[in-house]
């Protein structure tokens, strides 16, 4: 290599880590902002909450987090491995249908089954927090089972037959060899799940928890203390820290890549008492998180178009709906690249690219409201700075609101990417680089095409998350934007739940279609490896 | 094949980023995206900077259910055209004082008169002079710099089922007697509504006083509800006899089945009066356009009084205006019209006490 190549690539590479620090920068600021308000703490208020409220919120939310994780790793992966090992009555069908919890917001399950609880409960026992433990499990589990799912369809029978040879029976084969294998997926989307139930102001109200979550808008709506919200968020980001280093921890030095060759693993007929059992474990998990709410939703909508409440006072099912979307098609595509610039950008890098990687998805750890305040206090900075052009603002535009959910839900983008090119097998992205491919090439051809489906997938979890996001739209968005969820916001906060009939279903509908597009990625991606 | 295939993918989404992003910048300069259906909220972008045209006001709202006909009724009065976004009470607040003089708002509308107060403390409310206003509404129901102004008063009274309860309590003490033990459902603290019932009690009874008052219920194992729609419920369903709710859900709840076995019971009649709580409206500091936010606050406090009070069962705030015939056919009362200026003040209290009590 010439001396002039080598500079010229010393430079490519330099820019490439400005433009990897800038975006880390600019994602993390609206966090950073809210964060250095504890650089004056404020003792008094942490002494008062110390003696009243927050250990009852720490107590909360480990419960709530013990449960919700036990609950989600076990019936995820459990869920994973009948379908994938086992053959029964409706089993493809059933494949699919248990990913589609993805698509029913926690509020609103939360406030279906609250509702529909309430008579035959009793309404102080259906305020609990392991009814609100259990509704958290069931929209949040599909996260462990498709990691799960995707951990075992990429396993070899080989390694299980080995295990056999070896005298252990298909249980003791699960037990030793499948599920080790499959550990760092199934920590993956716990980690998922657990920043879901940290961060969740929505669903853990309507069951009266109060979480540490809940706690920082008790502290800073109440009483507009801003530090003391703030310095609560950081104890928040604290446990999230937490979880993602006991997740790298599962996940350990474990590296698992997809050889070339592969055999499936072997689908096990089941017969008799052991059919029926799964289909009905299968298909009861089903019915009570989606049949069900998905049967009373549809009720109470007809009721609505009975009583004539199939418009809010901004508009139609139609018109939330297209702004529904038109941030949602945004935001994933910007989430998107980010996500792919970031991963391409980090994926050799050292210590200093893990921190980068930390900064730029510190936004998934933190409550959607206090994200939204962040973001709202480091735009209307700029938008006061004289630094833009003229008779521009940022807060309440597009932008604002795109960037705020960028910061929120990068990290979702780049989880899914980094995982999917991490895969890609060291050998072929070496060969690449043997036959002297740059980095960027390796990346655009090799990796990111070998990758696709996971990519693919990845956004479809963002899309997921921003079609259901409620708490900075609320207060970002532009005049002319209302989504379906503000619509089900407007309708719950005055327990009107005939109202937020249409817009769940809407939700729930649209989330339908994306999880199908989400399984067929997933599918596809398997063909394209095999 | 699929190599390509996926190459392909990943190009389309990124040229399709730099179109959507191009496109995101436009309609930040240019505006004029068309909004809603019927033209609930704006018709231009929030990016624009703030025009003079005198024929929009932008309200920002933390009350929101049924707003719209009431705008609409004033855009039929005055040709002035309203864009309004809704939101909780603190949270527009805090754009609001984030904004600052970039602030598109004109109006800010709340739900509750310490959400106001608090942002009359921020400084992002103008004190307006206007006889119209200060004939209107009296002074209790107003700021005393006149930046910001209640339209509708909502009561916080003590209810009662019918068919259960023959005595009950009239005094929100009354509530902690240990003859309604397990038999009370209270909203929880994260609510305003329960913040401000309790900064009430401070303010008339004193903090240690209000703090015994406020323990007494707690003693009583209540049941926490986050809806005042779900606590009438419940107390008609038997989960609990008496409870603390405002009027007017019963308002609507009475429109659905007139036999609704739930009684109103009107607190500290004897004394100061029932807790009231405000909707308020006020003009912003930085109003780009203060004419027509004026003009608005205006109406809503004389010609939209009654339409703006109906439309959720409130009851006016200019006295010389009728209440709705159902909420009339609760009877007179007393209210603590006293405190309504100070709740804002002693709201950060309210909490303290709340948490020391272990209130949920």
């Amino acid at each position: 290599m010439t001396d002039a190549a080598t500079l010229r690539q010393q430079a490519r590479s330099l820019s490439g880590s400005i433009l990897i620090f800038a975006i880390a920068f600019v994602v993390a600021l609206p966090i950073l902002v809210i964060v250095w308000s504890i650089v004056q703490p404020s003792t008094d208020v942490w002494r008062e909450l110390w003696e009243t409220r927050l250990p009852g919120m720490i107590r909360d939310t480990a419960t709530l987090l013990v449960t919700v994780l036990a609950g989600t790793v076990l019936l995820g992966t459990s869920l994973a491995w009948l379908v994938t090992a086992y053959q029964f009555p409706g089993r493809r069908l059933l494949g699919w249908l248990l990913v589609t919890p993805l698509a029913i917001p926690g509020y609103v399950l939360g406030f279906v089954w609250l509702d529909t609880l309430q008579e035959p409960l009793g309404a102080r026992q259906v305020r609990s927090i392991w009814l609100c433990a259990l509704v958290l499990t069931l929209t949040l589990y599909p996260y462990v089972y498709l990691f799960a799912r995707a951990a075992f369809r990429e396993q070899s029978q080989r390694a299980v037959d080995v295990a056999r040879s070896l005298g252990c029976s298909r249980t003791e084969a699960f037990w030793r060899v499948v599920l080790p294998m499959a550990r760092p997926s199934i920590a993956g989307g716990a980690a998922l799940v657990g920043m879901e139930v940290l961060t969740d102001v929505g669903t853990v109200r309507l069951f009266n928890v109060s979480t540490i979550a809940d706690g920082v808008l008790r502290v800073w709506f109440g009483t507009g203390d801003r530090n003391a919200a703030a310095e609560l968020s950081v104890l928040l980001i604290g446990v999230a820290v937490f979880l993602i280093a006991a997740e790298r921890l599962m996940r350990g030095r474990a590296r698992y890549t997809q050889s070339g060759t592969r055999v499936g693993l072997q689908v096990h007929r089941l017969k008799g008492p052991a059919a029926v059992g799964a289909t009905i474990a299968g298909w009861g998990v089903f019915t009570i998180a989606v049949a069900l709410p998905v049967i009373r939703l549809t009720t109470w909508a007809n009721e609505a178009r009975l009583t004539n409440q199939t418009a809010t006072v901004a508009g139609d099912l139609r018109f939330h709906l297209m702004s529904s979307l038109r941030i949602a098609v945004i935001a994933t595509i910007a989430c998107l690249v980010l996500g792919v610039i970031l991963v391409i950008g980090l994926n050799r890098k050292r210590a200093s690219g893990a921190v980068m990687a930390r900064l730029a998805t510190l936004g998934y750890a933190v409550p959607g409201p206090v994200v939204a305040i962040g973001v709202l206090v480091t735009l209307a900075a700029l938008d006061r700075s004289g630094w833009l052009p003229d008779g521009w603002l940022l807060v309440g535009s597009v932008v604002g609101l795109i960037y705020a959910l960028v910061v929120r839900f990068l990290a979702v983008a780049y989880q899914g990417i980094d995982s999917s090119v991490g895969k890609v097998s060291p050998s072929i992205v070496a060969s690449a680089r043997t036959l002297g491919a740059g980095r960027f090439r390796v990346a655009t051809r090799v990796e990111l095409p070998l990758a696709a489906a996971g990519i693919i997938a990845a956004s479809v979890l963002v899309a997921i998350d921003t079609l259901k996001e409620l708490p900075i739209t609320l207060l970002l968005r532009p005049f002319g934007t209302e989504t379906l969820p503000i619509w089900v916001w407007q309708a719950t906060s005055e327990s009107l739940w005939v109202q937020a009939a249409v817009p769940s279903l809407a939700i729930v509908a649209v989330g339908m279609v994306l999880v199908a597009t989400l399984l067929w990625a997933l599918e596809h991606g398997a063909e394209t490896v095999s | 094949m699929d190599r390509k295939h996926a190459t392909r993918v990943v190009a389309a989404i990124a040229a399709g980023t730099l179109v959507v992003a191009a496109c995101g910048s436009d309609g930040g300069s240019d505006g004029g995206s068309d909004g809603g259906s019927d033209g609930g909220t704006g018709d231009a972008e929030g990016t624009t900077a703030p025009t003079d045209d005198a024929g929009t006001v932008t309200v920002y709202t933390g009350r929101h259910y049924g707003i719209e006909p009431i705008f609409d009724e004033f855009t039929a009065d005055t040709g002035i055209e309203v864009r309004f976004t809704t939101g909780n009470d603190p949270e527009l607040r805090e754009r609001l004082v984030a904004e600052g003089a970039n602030t598109p708002a004109d109006v800010l509308m709340t739900a509750d008169a310490a959400n106001v107060e608090l942002a009359a403390d921020a400084g992002v409310l103008a004190s307006v002079d206007s006889a119209t206003l200060t004939d209107s509404i009296p002074a209790e129901l107003r700021s005393a710099d006149n930046d910001w102004f209640a339209l509708s008063q909502r009561a916080r009274v003590i209810i009662a089922s019918t068919e259960r309860v023959g005595d009950p309590p009239t005094t929100y003490a009354g509530v902690g007697d240990p003859e309604w033990k397990g038999n009370i459902c209270l909203r929880p603290s994260t609510h305003p509504y329960t913040q401000s019932l309790v900064a009430s009690l401070i303010i008339a009874e004193g903090e240690e006083r209000a703090t015994e008052i406020v323990q007494s219920w707690v003693d009583n194992d209540p049941l926490y509800i986050n809806s005042d729609t779900d606590i009438y419920k419940a107390v008609a369903d038997g989960e609990c006899d008496v409870a603390i709710a405002n009027t007017y859900y019963l308002g609507r709840l009475l429109t659905e089945d007139p036999e609704f076995p739930v009684e109103i019971v009107w607190p500290e009649q004897d004394g100061r009066g029932a807790h009231v709580n405000v909707s308020t409206a006020a003009v912003t500091k930085n109003a780009p356009n203060p004419d027509a936010a004026l003009a608005l606050v205006e109406w809503l406090a004389t010609d939209g009084q009654q339409a703006f009070a109906d439309a959720n069962f409130e009851f006016p705030a200019d006295p010389d205006v009728e209440p709705n015939e159902i909420i009339a056919s609760w009877g007179e009362f007393v209210a603590d019209l006293a405190a309504v200026t100070q709740l804002g003040e002693f709201q950060p209290t309210a909490i303290e006490v709340l948490s020391a009590a272990g209130y949920e």
